[in-house]
């Protein structure tokens, strides 16, 4: 096996990890993590493995319960953020000119829009949600993906086959669906992952900012809990390593496996003139 | 005396397909003084044949055979060796003046930056001689041009600025690739009678596709279809005589000889059929043309070929 | 420089703060739930139903749509920011004075990281595949994933909980509160603020830098410099990194944003009192007025950023001159 199949493997493994422990996570918690599960600032033991906090709940059963608000968030915010910003990229690059040329335009213009002050304002209206904060997330960033998608269709939209389907009479609509999205879609699926990543690291930040949802346990509310009652003072590792941890691992494996496939899709190397 | 002479030279590069054989035991000299054309469809391997020259092939390529250069064997040298031949003994004109010229630095820069390493002139002497320089190509207003960059250049300008590049050091060996590629018409007959003149003076190998500008301006024409060398002998011969079926292929599609296309296409240089290259695109194929790979026959001192009908 | 082109850069960057305004003033005035009410009624449920009236007036939230987001372009233009519902002062000084503390940690780590990230990726580029390469490189990646909060807590655990070589947190010592401001002592607590903005910054400047250098290697002439025999160290300064630091300079302006984002949480961390920092008071206070303020003035720094930029860029790239006759 080469390294980078072998970096994508161990990155979608990781990954895999998560995803079954988002899904059962019912099964693999000693205890419901809002219940008062024995003293407070309980130290590490077998009955909690990895103590308990300022209030008493089990720190084990809030991290792995933890991963379900997280691979929500990120992909909330990354299906949305990726659709948009692929419907808006292919408009763009296949039609060209005038709608083109007004898209740029305003992008560069709303790039220069402080996205995430906007997202803390925004939130400010709004009960803290998943689906919320994922849907907020991913509107505002939307704007990021559009270049790299219109560039690729500007070139897609130039192949011969296009231009041939185009005489046979087929509608815009059906080519941009046929055509030129099956073209984008290892493109769009690296966009995808950097995306998810991007927003799941992004969540957690809300939820340490303390706009978390509270009725859901999140990485973000535990580190900023720990944070906040003497984690970091009272050298209580336990409490404040893992979620920091289960963040950084899953945004490395995200990172990993978004690396490995664009290396895949755009070697970069030029091919030899003969 | 020999300025250049490749003996048994093959060059290939390993894809994630297979190895490009772009060059296929290629034999040829240059004698002193004299201008040799490479003609040849794109893609069969002319490029890389005045890279290899040059050893500006990435560094995985798969090299084997000897360059000599008035006696020395360039494969043999070290890469600092190599380097400072490079512009001073050896110069290029690379094809695609457009993309092989630096976008951010002015053209006189560009010139002088030669002369500065090899020459070593201070940097205001150098710019004055790129300056001469560029008038020498015949750039007006050659003083205020020097200090302008590509993009204010027309495309004509830019490919004489990149003779001016080649000639700066006055290399005795010039590689002129593809020179004319891209231009308009009359453009190109004011850059070929450039190159005619500049072939005067210097020993020259011009690679082209242009049988018109290569008659006017070689002494010798080599043909390569893919990968290897197939006819090689005096430009008046060649031109008035061909004896490769290819060759003639290739006069018959000028358009005052009738515009005639070689039917089908090159193969790739991937996997290359045995035999005879040109045997599935050959008017004149024979059952032993599929059987046996053709060798360079002399036919006389000043022409060979490498075709079965002169076995 | 042409003026033609600063003109077209300057209403470019009037177009984009009015842009800005527009998008925080339709929300303000569109939200379901104005503020001013939401905020009174956290503070006491019983307030009485004209003192919300009388704030909504205050802030203009009584006006009709056109007169009042004409009122409000007009007075964010004039530097009336709004009135702080926390701090009790107006938002534009307020915001003004601890952009200065925020200055201070970002100017040098954007120096620094941009510095070290050009260096570092035009020599993974020059470099590419090498051993040396592949460890910068999954290195650089390996930070670039870690997340900035998570960064700048376990820099403090380590370097200033377990080392002890930094302050825990803070700009000052309580004993500048007798001696009087101490600059090495501020330095000495800016340092590791400093630091882990930087290593945020750095990995992706080095990230881009290298991609842009390994573009601009395939490029044909740098065939044509080696084919003047010049030295592979003048190929790599004077020809290829030349080259791949042009679209380094309109990166690292979009960086900004980027660094935004990430100072709310090093300076909460850190608890350096800068724009990062009022951000997260802002947000536990729920003082939309301050929010709505310090969005106005990130989007300030983000358009001056592109505006160096635009004005940097054609100092590097002579066809930009060109391109601007369009």
């Amino acid at each position: 096996m080469s390294k980078k199949n072998l970096a994508m493997s161990v990155s979608i493994a990781i990954f895999a990890i998560y995803l079954l422990i988002a899904l059962f996570a019912p099964l693999l918690t000693p205890y419901d993590p809002f219940i008062i599960a024995g003293g407070i600032y309980e130290e590490p033991s077998p009955e909690h493995l990895l103590g308990t906090n300022d209030l008493a709940q089990d720190i084990f059963s809030q991290l792995i319960y933890g991963t379900r608000a997280t691979l929500l968030l990120g992909f909330t915010g990354a299906i949305l953020s990726v659709s948009i910003g692929t419907a808006i990229g292919i408009v763009s690059g296949y039609y060209g000119g005038r709608v083109d040329e007004f898209i740029t335009r305003t992008l560069d213009i709303v790039m220069t829009i402080p996205t995430f002050p906007l997202l803390l304002v925004m939130m400010m209206f709004f009960t803290p949600g998943i689906y919320v904060t994922g849907i907020l997330m991913g509107l505002l960033g939307s704007a990021r993906g559009v270049r790299v998608i219109r560039s690729q269709v500007l070139s897609i939209a130039q192949m011969n086959f296009i231009t041939g389907v185009k005489v046979m009479g087929a509608s815009d609509l059906y080519v941009m669906a046929k055509h030129v999205l099956p073209n984008l879609l290892s493109l769009v699926t690296v966009q995808f992952v950097f995306s998810a990543q991007h927003f799941m690291v992004m969540g957690i930040g809300l939820g340490f900012l303390g706009l978390g949802d509270s009725n859901v346990i999140d990485w973000g509310q535990m580190i900023d809990r720990a944070y906040q009652n003497g984690g970091v003072i009272n050298g209580l590792w336990w409490w404040l390593i893992p979620p920091g941890m289960a963040v950084t691992f899953l945004s490395l494996s995200l990172a990993l496996f978004g690396y490995s496939m664009e290396d895949e899709i755009n070697p970069r190397m030029k091919l030899t003139r003969i | 005396m020999d300025i250049i002479r490749i003996k048994n030279l093959n060059a290939g590069f390993p894809t994630k397909r297979g190895l490009v054989r772009a060059a296929t035991s290629v034999d040829l000299t240059i004698r002193e003084g004299e201008c040799l054309g490479l003609i040849g469809e794109s893609g069969c391997g002319k490029t890389v044949l005045g890279m290899t020259i040059m050893r500006l092939l990435q560094p995985n390529t798969i090299i084997s055979g000897e360059i000599f250069y008035k006696g020395q064997n360039l494969l043999a040298l070290k890469e600092e060796e190599m380097r400072k031949l490079r512009g001073k003994e050896l110069g290029m004109i690379l094809q695609n003046s457009t993309t092989s010229l630096n976008p951010v630095l002015s053209v006189g820069d560009q010139i002088a930056e030669g002369i500065i390493l090899h020459e070593g002139l201070r940097k205001k002497e150098a710019r004055e001689k790129a300056t001469e320089l560029l008038e020498k190509v015949q750039i007006k207003n050659a003083a205020v041009m020097s200090k302008r960059y590509p993009h204010e250049f027309s495309g004509g300008m830019r490919e004489r600025a990149m003779i001016a590049i080649a000639l700066a050091c006055s290399p005795s060996f010039v590689i002129a690739d593809e020179p004319t590629t891209g231009l308009d018409n009359r453009t190109m007959k004011g850059v070929i009678s450039l190159l005619a003149e500049v072939a005067k003076s210097k020993s020259m190998l011009f690679i082209t596709h242009d049988l018109a500008a290569a008659s006017e301006i070689c002494d010798t024409i080599a043909v390569m279809y893919a990968g290897e060398i197939v006819e090689w002998g005096d430009v008046d011969e060649v031109f008035s005589a061909p004896l490769h079926p290819y060759t003639s292929g290739l006069l018959n599609s000028l358009p005052e000889r009738g515009f005639i296309a070689i039917p089908g296409s090159s193969p790739s240089l991937i996997d290359l059929p045995g035999g005879c290259r040109f045997k599935e695109r050959c008017a004149c194929s024979e059952e032993r043309c599929a059987r046996a790979h053709p060798l360079m026959k002399e036919i006389s001192s000043s022409h060979k070929v490498r075709c079965h009908r002169y076995d | 420089m042409e003026a033609r082109y600063l003109f077209k850069r300057l209403c470019y960057c009037g177009l984009a703060f009015i842009a800005s305004i527009t998008i925080i003033f339709l929300l303000l005035h569109f939200m379901p739930g104005d503020y001013v009410t939401f905020y009174l009624l956290e503070i006491s449920r019983t307030t009485p139903v004209e003192v919300i009236e009388h704030y909504q007036h205050v802030y203009g939230l009584d006006q009709p749509f056109l007169e009042h987001y004409v009122n409000y372009v007009v007075a964010v233009i004039q530097g009336d920011w709004g009135y702080s519902f926390e701090y009790r002062v107006p938002v534009f000084p307020l915001i003004g004075q601890k952009l200065w503390w925020t200055v201070m940690i970002m100017v040098p780590s954007l120096i620094l990281s941009t510095i070290i990230g050009a260096v570092a990726g035009a020599w993974s580029g020059w470099k590419r595949g090498t051993k040396g390469d592949m460890a910068l490189l999954s290195s650089m990646l390996f930070f670039r994933a870690i997340p900035s909060y998570w960064l700048a807590i376990m820099g403090l655990l380590v370097f200033s909980c377990l080392l002890g070589w930094f302050p825990l947190g803070g700009y000052m010592s309580i004993n500048a509160l007798f001696s009087g401001y101490d600059i090495f002592d501020i330095i000495h607590h800016a340092a590791l603020p400093i630091l882990t903005t930087t290593l945020l910054s750095l990995t992706g400047t080095y990230y881009l830098m290298r991609n842009s250098m390994l573009m601009t290697l395939g490029e044909d002439y740098i065939t044509t410099a080696r084919a003047k025999g010049l030295k592979e160290s003048v190929i790599l300064r004077k020809h290829a990194a030349r080259n791949a630091l042009l679209p380094m300079v309109t990166m690292i302006a979009m960086q900004c944003a980027h660094l935004m984002a990430g100072s709310i949480f090093i300076e909460t961390i850190f608890s350096w009192p800068g724009m990062g920092m009022l951000t997260f008071n802002a947000l536990n206070m729920r003082d939309v007025p301050l929010l709505q303020g310090i969005f106005l003035m990130g989007a300030l720094i983000l358009i001056a950023a592109n505006f160096a930029a635009d004005m940097v860029y054609p100092l590097l790239d002579p066809r930009v001159e060109e391109s601007m006759h369009e």
